[in-house]
């Protein structure tokens, strides 16, 4: 025991002492930020100045409402469709919504100007106002057809026809104009029918007058298997790293000479995950402390959750961290470099990702038998069981079953990298293939 | 000292690597004490040997006794090794490398400490203890190696290619150190290629080829047993006397020395008293016993 100590001290103090490290978790939060705001800012920089745009009406009605549409800046294509106020913001993880929110940015900026027709032939006008896009005294046109308000068709002209959030915008703006036009001809009240056509809100509680920990703890979930998916690519790679390490710098033979290469692998991975858990440590607190700041002082609103969630999340969360850390120390023990493990570890990562997708047809019968088997498989167990405990919680007796083939699974999948590791590093040679490492792990 | 109580005692192991046989039916003991020179070219079975020995890997048959007892890992904390892959943690400072593998072996806190620098200090490293492994000399790398397999005070010391890579200077120091360690009651397996050293260090030598042990028992009786009635000379004037064939079985030049090897049942008494009658200037007359060397290469030329 005491001997286990000194390896996962010695793994966590090289660690965190590191300049690395240092700079990793300083870093960390910075650059995730940097990943989300900084594209957001680039797509809205509108180089140019304001957007110039030519109205040909061909109905003769309706260019007060297309230029009022797209210089008040109101709507897009899709804001027809209102989402309910209250709904989570998802927004960040849909990319089609973050091009709209960061078109919104610059939406105002749009100059319109009305083309006289003067009974000149529509080709005639074309023509002129391609040259002025030539020119570049505009940057595109719309012609309205006269059967516009009938067919519900209209033309858009750009220099840059792959500007999607112009495209989209201007779409929207005739859309919403075509649709006043055409109620006013019918004499209805505008206003009304925005009344009218506000979402219903579902409020939904679970059977028996329980409420639901419905959305919030589902959004959870899936936060709970983005972290553990992040955190395993990110450490997997330590602790490939640290099982190597000796087999680089030829010191296996001191350790083993010392202490049983069972209690010497779990020290390191114990060693390495202690380093990982601290990082996470520091990045929540930063960002607690950052939301709440943000927040201005007033209370975050948190989801609300049972307290009892919480200890299951955290526990999975540790659970599937394991599991997978140590798949990549069974693989550090077969190979003598981390690149070569990376790719090695690479197929087993991706059973994390299907347990994510399998959670999606459980989600929706979290009591079917394939539900049942995906959260006792231990690789899929963190995310599943949790996908059911948050939908309809299963009794604790599975719960309580699938935690214990998990741990089991950690302390075999040890005692098989121990063996594999302890052999193979003896023998100092280049990769194993799997039937020489059967014969490593019988033979040890 | 010479009916003391084997430290060690291998009786009759075997170990195969799939269909390599690198340790065939070796037995031998280790007296308490004393200096064991484990000897062979390489690729006999050495560190196989010397691995069983430490526990990292266990014979097919046979068994490995220390103290008395079967090998077990609880005993691990009473050998001291320094394999012949060097290795050390290229990033952390000598001194807290050093309490790591102190702390391995069973000691801790301020014990682990003191004796950490009464190491460094003794082997002139204490200046570096705040140094990385790689800002040091290979040699340097080489005692600190060296203290991790003292530094617990253990009862049998494994030394495996201990002077290699160290300048004479440390070679000295290396030897002084060992011959501390047996003068403290201490075991000692010294595996090595430098035949010189083994001699002046070993008590008792066992010499291993192809898997195979070859040669076993006290130095001193070994040479003797090889002794081959040779004479080392150097003498001026003419060397014809030397061509006869009742007397003289071979010579050889070695160095400014002339080798003669007599035949079976020759004086070198005669020799000399021949070489003084025939008034030859004689600056070196001595008797050759046959260096570990010469054994060595005997040895494995006959199995070859």
């Amino acid at each position: 025991m005491r001997k286990f100590i000194a390896v996962v001290k010695r793994e966590y103090v090289q660690r965190v002492r590191s300049k690395f490290f240092v700079v990793a978790t300083v870093l960390g939060p910075l650059l995730m930020a940097g990943f989300t705001v900084v594209p957001a800012l680039m797509l809205g920089i509108k180089s140019g100045g304001p957007t110039r745009l030519a109205v040909v009406d061909q109905t003769g009605k309706m260019y007060e409402r297309v230029a009022k549409e797209l210089t008040s800046g109101k709507k897009t294509a899709d804001d027809d469709e209102d989402q309910p106020p209250d709904q989570p913001p998802v927004g960040s993880n849909n990319p089609k919504e973050r091009v709209e929110q960061s078109g919104k940015l610059f939406r105002a900026n749009y100059l319109v100007e009305q083309v006289p027709l003067q009974g000149r032939a529509i080709e005639d006008i074309r023509k002129d106002l391609e040259t002025r896009i030539q020119n570049r005294e505009l940057d595109g046109y719309v012609v309205l057809p006269p059967n516009l308000l009938k067919e519900g068709q209209a033309e858009f002209r750009a220099r840059n026809a792959a500007d999607l959030f112009t495209n989209n915008y201007v779409a929207g703006a005739i859309s919403s104009a075509v649709r006043g036009q055409r109620l006013a001809e019918r004499k209805i009240d505008e206003n009304f029918v925005e009344a009218a056509s506000q979402r219903v809100q579902l409020k939904t509680t679970g059977a028996g007058g329980t409420e639901s920990k419905g959305a919030a703890g589902f959004y959870l979930v899936f936060g709970v298997g983005f972290l553990i998916y992040m955190t395993v690519l990110l450490y997997g790679q330590f602790v490939l790293g640290a099982v190597i390490e000796e087999k680089e710098t030829r010191i296996a033979e001191i350790l083993f000479s010392s202490i049983r290469s069972f209690p010497l692998m779990m020290g390191k991975l114990v060693g390495v995950s202690l380093v990982a858990l601290t990082q996470l440590g520091i990045w929540a607190m930063a960002f607690l402390i950052f939301s709440a700041w943000a927040a201005g002082g007033s209370s975050i609103r948190l989801p609300h959750i049972p307290p009892v969630m919480f200890v299951y999340f955290i526990v999975f969360f540790l659970m599937g961290f394991f599991i997978y850390a140590t798949v990549y120390a069974v693989v550090g023990s077969m190979v003598t470099t981390t690149q070569e493990g990376g790719q090695l570890a690479l197929p087993v990562v991706l059973m994390l990702v299907a347990g994510l997708y399998l959670s999606f047809n459980i989600i929706r019968s979290p009591n079917s038998s394939l539900a049942f088997w995906a959260s006792m498989f231990p690789f899929f167990a963190p995310i599943t069981m949790l996908v059911r405990i948050v939908t309809e919680t299963p009794p604790l007796w599975q719960i309580l079953l699938s935690l214990g083939i998990g741990f089991a699974t950690i302390v075999g999948l040890v005692w098989l990298a121990s063996r594999i590791y302890r052999v193979g590093m003896l023998m100092y040679g280049k990769k194993a293939t799997i039937p020489e490492v059967w014969l490593w792990v019988r033979q040890s | 000292m010479e009916d003391t109580k084997p430290t060690l005692v291998l009786d009759h192991v075997s170990k195969s690597f799939g269909d390599f046989t690198a340790v065939n039916d070796l037995s031998l003991q280790v007296r308490a004490g004393r200096v064991f020179g484990l000897i062979g070219p390489n690729g006999a079975g050495k560190t196989t040997t010397i691995r069983m020995i430490v526990n990292i890997t266990r014979p097919d048959s046979g068994r490995v006794e220390l103290f008395g007892q079967t090998m077990s890992t609880a005993m691990q904390d009473r050998i001291g090794y320094l394999p012949e892959e060097r290795g050390l943690y290229k990033r952390m400072k000598i001194g807290e490398q050093l309490r790591f593998f102190a702390e391995l072996k069973g000691l801790r806190g301020a014990d682990a400490e003191q004796r950490i620098d009464a190491w460094l200090r003794k082997l002139d490293l204490f200046n570096w203890k705040e140094k990385r492994t790689k800002e040091l000399s290979k040699g340097m790398q080489q005692k600190v190696q060296f203290i991790t397999a003292v530094i617990h005070d253990p009862d049998l010391v494994i030394l495996d290619e201990p002077f290699s890579g160290l300048d004479p200077v440390n070679v000295e120091l290396m030897r002084d150190t060992i011959l501390e360690q047996k003068a403290a009651g201490k075991t000692i397996i010294l595996s090595t290629h430098q035949m010189e050293i083994a001699e002046k260090l070993c008590d008792d030598v066992c010499m291993i080829n192809r898997s195979h042990k070859v040669l076993d028992g006290k130095l001193r009786e070994i040479r003797r047993s090889f002794s081959r009635n040779a004479v080392a000379l150097q003498f001026q004037g003419d060397d014809g006397l030397l061509n006869d064939p009742a007397l003289v079985a071979n010579i050889r030049q070695h160095g400014d020395d002339t080798e003669v090897l007599l035949v079976p049942g020759a004086s070198p008494q005669e020799l000399l008293r021949r070489l003084v009658e025939a008034n030859l200037v004689i600056t070196k007359f001595e008797l050759v016993e046959p260096s570990l060397h010469d054994i060595f290469i005997e040895k494995v030329r006959e199995v070859a």
